[in-house]
């Protein structure tokens, strides 16, 4: 069986969707077979990553979600299309399955007013490990802790948590990491991003991550303008493989790939 | 002779004085019969701050220190002199009251010169003042260099900028051989104010930036209480156990 990955972060702006996206690639590129599962219907954006847009996007999460078609016909293969950017041209050929949540405001509004069955969703992502005979399903979700998110922590084999290094965080990912042990979660790994270079002593802020919330810190990552001058049109761990952003994200991706 | 044999002795000790080396021998033979020869044990007073001035002493053997006092009335040196340098210099232009006081470190011979002979000298040699004014100018030169690097230094401390610290090199606080010693002393702890207020600011901004985690564990306590008090989160709960038992079972 492989191993849903949940990536989550308490307040939005912690670089989660490109986080995410990045995990997924790296983990594709060492010949995994990956789903990412964009949850975040409220606010969706890691298709953009993956070079999707609202002309190539066919069915989406929302249409399984009302039943208008099964969880394997949302599925977009990232490695047949991905041959338009330097970093994503690497990932051709490669196992990876993108399932995107409607772009469209009118598919977001009627999600938002008419709710979901949040079992559905479960169904849809079991099916999804089963029928790919997925490694690795990773679940980019919505801030805070709605719903769909707690349903998501709950299935999860592996809790990727991602905070800044501010106070507001720091609580709020407090409240999420009890959540997470309530709920069984059996790994739970924490990563910090967004640091300003040379601003904190990386040392002391690991150990005191740590001992507060008692999971790993897997990587401190840097505060990175050149992710936001990419724009969040490329896999930026793929095109800028030397960047310490990128090598922070390895980190990550070994932890994440190390849980048996 | 031996008033002869005296003047000899003046002029090669007015030849080793930095205002009057470069004075033709026929000029330093005029300027030699006016000079005072004088001596003080250590520990002795030449004159004391704020004292009326109207002569300058060239040192031929032995130190002086120059004085003055600070606002709490104790003791401080400003500069040592020695063979050759001549301390009150400024009274033979101005007439100022002494603007330090001048106390012997050992024994010293001093050449003393009082105004009205130097500038009856001037009235004869009008040539004397050009050569004179020469030398005092080659000091000032020298003190504007060290006065220059202040002003620099203090522009970039006020910006935040103390990489000078790290780029002087201890040569360039020495100073070349030729500068006050009242300049290198000035520099030098000019240098030691920089070098303090910047590992001051080095340290606060380490306390600004080690974060301390801080969580308020009443209002954890309270939104984990609210989360997982809903039938929603009880029915989760059992669901993601089972979710798990079966696919451990699958395994």
């Amino acid at each position: 069986m492989g191993k849903i990955v949940s990536i989550h972060s308490f307040r939005g702006g912690t670089g989660k969707s490109n986080t995410t996206a990045n995990l997924a690639a790296q983990v594709a590129l060492r010949g995994k077979r990956v789903g990412v599962v964009d949850t975040d219907i409220q606010s969706p954006g890691i298709h953009v990553l993956f070079g999707l847009d609202e002309k190539k996007m066919g069915k989406t999460i929302n249409d399984y979600l009302h039943g208008k078609c099964s969880i394997g016909e949302v599925a977009f293969s990232v490695g047949e299309y991905a041959a338009d950017s330097d970093g994503r041209a690497q990932l051709a050929g490669k196992k990876l399955w993108l399932f995107p949540s409607s772009i469209k405001g009118r598919d977001i509004s009627q999600i938002l007013r008419e709710g979901y069955d949040v079992n559905k969703l479960n169904e849809g992502l079991q099916t999804l490990m089963k029928e790919l005979e997925l490694d690795y399903l990773f679940i980019d979700t919505h801030p805070g802790l709605n719903e769909e998110t707690l349903l998501s922590i709950a299935i999860s084999d592996i809790l990727l948590l991602i905070l800044r290094p501010d106070n507001q965080d720091f609580q709020g990912t407090a409240v999420t990491v009890d959540i997470a042990r309530s709920l069984d979660v059996p790994n739970l790994l924490l990563m910090v991003n967004k640091a300003v270079p040379g601003k904190y002593d990386y040392d002391d802020l690991k150990a005191q991550v740590e001992k507060t919330f008692g999971a790993p810190l897997t990587s401190i990552l840097p505060l990175n303008f050149e992710i936001a001058d990419n724009a969040s049109k490329d896999l930026f761990s793929l095109r800028f493989p030397d960047h310490e952003w990128s090598k922070g994200l390895l980190q990550v991706t070994e932890a994440v790939l190390s849980v048996q | 002779m031996p008033n002869n044999n005296m003047t000899d002795v003046t002029i090669q000790q007015l030849k080793k004085t930095y205002l009057f080396n470069g004075l033709p021998d026929d000029v330093l033979s005029i300027l030699s019969n006016s000079i005072v020869h004088r001596r003080l044990s250590k520990e002795e007073i030449l004159f004391r701050k704020g004292d009326a001035g109207d002569s300058l002493f060239m040192i031929g053997e032995g130190w002086v220190k120059i004085v003055t006092e600070d606002a709490l009335g104790s003791q401080l040196t400003l500069n040592q002199c020695g063979p050759g340098e001549a301390v009150g210099e400024m009274s033979l232009f101005d007439q100022a009251p002494r603007s330090a006081g001048v106390v012997a470190l050992s024994d010293v011979t001093l050449l003393e010169l009082k105004r009205d002979a130097f500038l009856e000298l001037i009235d004869q040699r009008p040539d004397v003042a050009l050569l004179v004014i020469r030398g005092i100018s080659s000091r000032l030169r020298g003190s504007t260099t060290y006065i220059e690097k202040a002003i620099e230094w203090s522009r970039k401390m006020a910006e935040g900028d103390f990489s000078f610290i790290e780029q002087t090199q201890s040569r360039d606080l020495l100073g070349d051989a030729n500068q006050e010693d009242r300049a290198k002393q000035f520099l030098s702890e000019f240098f030691k104010m920089a070098r303090n207020v910047s590992e001051r600011e080095e340290k606060l901004k380490q306390q600004v930036e080690k974060l301390t985690l801080q969580i308020d564990e009443a209002r954890r306590k309270q939104e984990f209480d609210e989360l997982t008090s809903s039938d929603f989160f009880a029915n989760l709960k059992e669901q993601a156990k089972k979710l798990r038992e079966q696919r451990l079972d699958k395994k």
